[in-house]
């Protein structure tokens, strides 16, 4: 009986050094952190290490600040984050949600990564062009998500070169899924809520799709499934009926305009 | 002497069946205790939960409080950006005109249309997906001659209409984008721009606190 008591202390004392360990970083990491953040926004925007990893209060050191300490100033974007499918569980006190929890295709390799805020972020270099692309093929494995590299969408964001983050015209896999929106007070920000514009396919149609293409090339591809799961491979060939009906609608009322 | 026997076998019977029941009954009440103890709170639920809220279908308390059936509010706390622009909203019910389809269909609570823990047709709807039949029917039967002999459970399923946003889906929407370029003439993203503070990066403030012990 004393063995299992001694053997459970020792392991949990085993564990908390295994974790401390993982946790902490030595010089060689820190000075590979400092000089990314040197360079980030966040230097430039006087965001030092103690604005994240530091209790302004009580002082207290944290080595792996969470999604609270980031909404200290991106309020709206970790807002979004916890009302979608990445954030969910935080916000409803849950453990954080893993990869392996998904009912989508995800990569094995990613099955255990705990979704936060530097789950998709590197919070040192700031840079959001990762973040939006590559951060997400990290997990996700399903079709579109796989054709990605080899649609038109891709093409065009590698023909415009290096970049801090996506630009006007940049099409990412965040473009769409976790899209720009402009508030009333003209703020631009990210809305993180993942599931936001997934569905219905016309929210799609209106907040992202029509930044860029007209109505029905639109809505003829986004209700096309292959060419959804091919992710936009070729222009649509769909032709929607409602399109059809609204058209000879159109046809109808000009026909009465002339005829009176 | 045998009939004693046999009695007495009959009274054993009784007994062992009573105490089978009553034995039964400590262990599933031990057994649900000890789930609501221990967290695991999913053996609780009535039904499959819908792929919205599957994630995180072990927190009754996100939409439950206690037995009381859930509300609007619950609702409102994950939902409110997608109900900014209700058609099927409070402020169209109180015209006159629509007031009275009320009684029909109360779909001013949530839960009209959109239970839990039970079959979903599609979008988290658990009524046959002729609903819009109840208020809408004449659209089918001759009053809009374009929609005369549609099938009653398409409107939705279609992809043609959407019941609380229809700001991208109406005929005056759709009209008014009729005969737009594959390509519009400017994308409308908007840029991200970033204003630096400084002009030359600050001195890290933290250093030794951050290598090794403290967690």
């Amino acid at each position: 009986m004393r063995n299992w008591v001694l053997e459970g202390l020792l392991l949990l004392v085993l564990w908390n050094g295994l974790t401390i360990s993982a946790l902490a970083v030595d010089q060689a990491q820190l000075q590979s952190i400092n000089q990314s953040w040197s360079q980030s926004a966040h230097a430039f925007a006087d965001v030092n290490c103690s604005s994240c990893h530091q209790n302004s209060s009580t002082k207290q050191v944290t080595q792996r600040p969470n999604h609270e300490s980031c909404r200290s100033c991106h309020e709206s974007q970790v807002d979004t984050f916890l009302l979608g499918k990445h954030g969910i569980r935080l916000l409803e006190g849950q453990t954080a949600l893993t990869p392996a929890l998904a009912h989508l295709p995800m990569q094995a390799a990613a099955h255990n990564k705990q979704m936060n805020c530097n789950t998709c972020h590197d919070v040192h270099s700031v840079k959001t062009l990762p973040a939006s692309v590559d951060s997400c093929l990290t997990c996700h494995k399903d079709t579109h998500s796989l054709n990605y590299k080899n649609s038109r969408h891709a093409e065009l964001l590698r023909e415009e070169g290096a970049l801090p983050r996506p630009s006007t015209v940049s099409t990412t896999c965040a473009t769409c899924h976790l899209p720009r929106q402009t508030s009333a007070s003209g703020t631009v920000m990210v809305n993180h809520n993942n599931t936001f514009t997934l569905l219905p396919r016309d929210r799609m149609v209106k907040e992202v799709c029509m930044n860029c293409h007209g109505m029905e090339f639109a809505y003829n591809s986004i209700f096309d499934d292959d060419l959804v799961e091919s992710n936009f491979a070729r222009p649509p060939t769909l032709s929607m009926d409602t399109l059809k009906m609204v058209r000879a609608l159109e046809k109808q009322r000009s026909g009465n305009s002339q005829s009176e | 002497m045998a009939k004693t026997q046999r009695s007495f076998l009959s009274l054993s019977a009784l007994f062992n069946v009573r105490n089978t029941v009553i034995v039964l009954c400590l262990l599933v009440m031990g057994w649900l205790g000890a789930a609501f103890a221990l967290d695991h709170k999913t053996i609780f639920l009535p039904g499959v939960t819908s792929n919205g809220h599957l994630l995180f279908e072990a927190s009754c308390a996100s939409c439950h409080e206690g037995f009381k059936p859930v509300s609007n509010d619950t609702c409102m706390r994950c939902h409110e950006a997608e109900m900014a622009t209700d058609a099927h909203g409070p402020k169209k019910f109180r015209d006159l005109r629509w007031a009275a389809e009320l009684e029909k269909l109360e779909v001013l609570t949530c839960t009209t249309c959109h239970n839990e823990h039970v079959h979903m047709f599609d979008r988290g709807v658990h009524l046959k997906p002729d609903l819009c039949m109840i208020c809408h029917e004449g659209i089918i039967q001759g009053e809009l001659a374009s929609h005369k002999g549609f099938s009653p459970d398409g409107c939705w399923t279609a992809g043609c209409h959407n019941f609380h946003d229809h700001r991208s889906i109406s005929t005056g929407f759709l009209r008014q984008s009729m005969g737009q370029a594959d390509m519009l003439p400017k994308p409308a993203l908007p840029a991200r721009t970033f204003k630096p503070e400084l002009t030359a990066p600050p001195q890290p403030d933290l250093g030794k606190e951050l290598l090794g012990g403290q967690a």
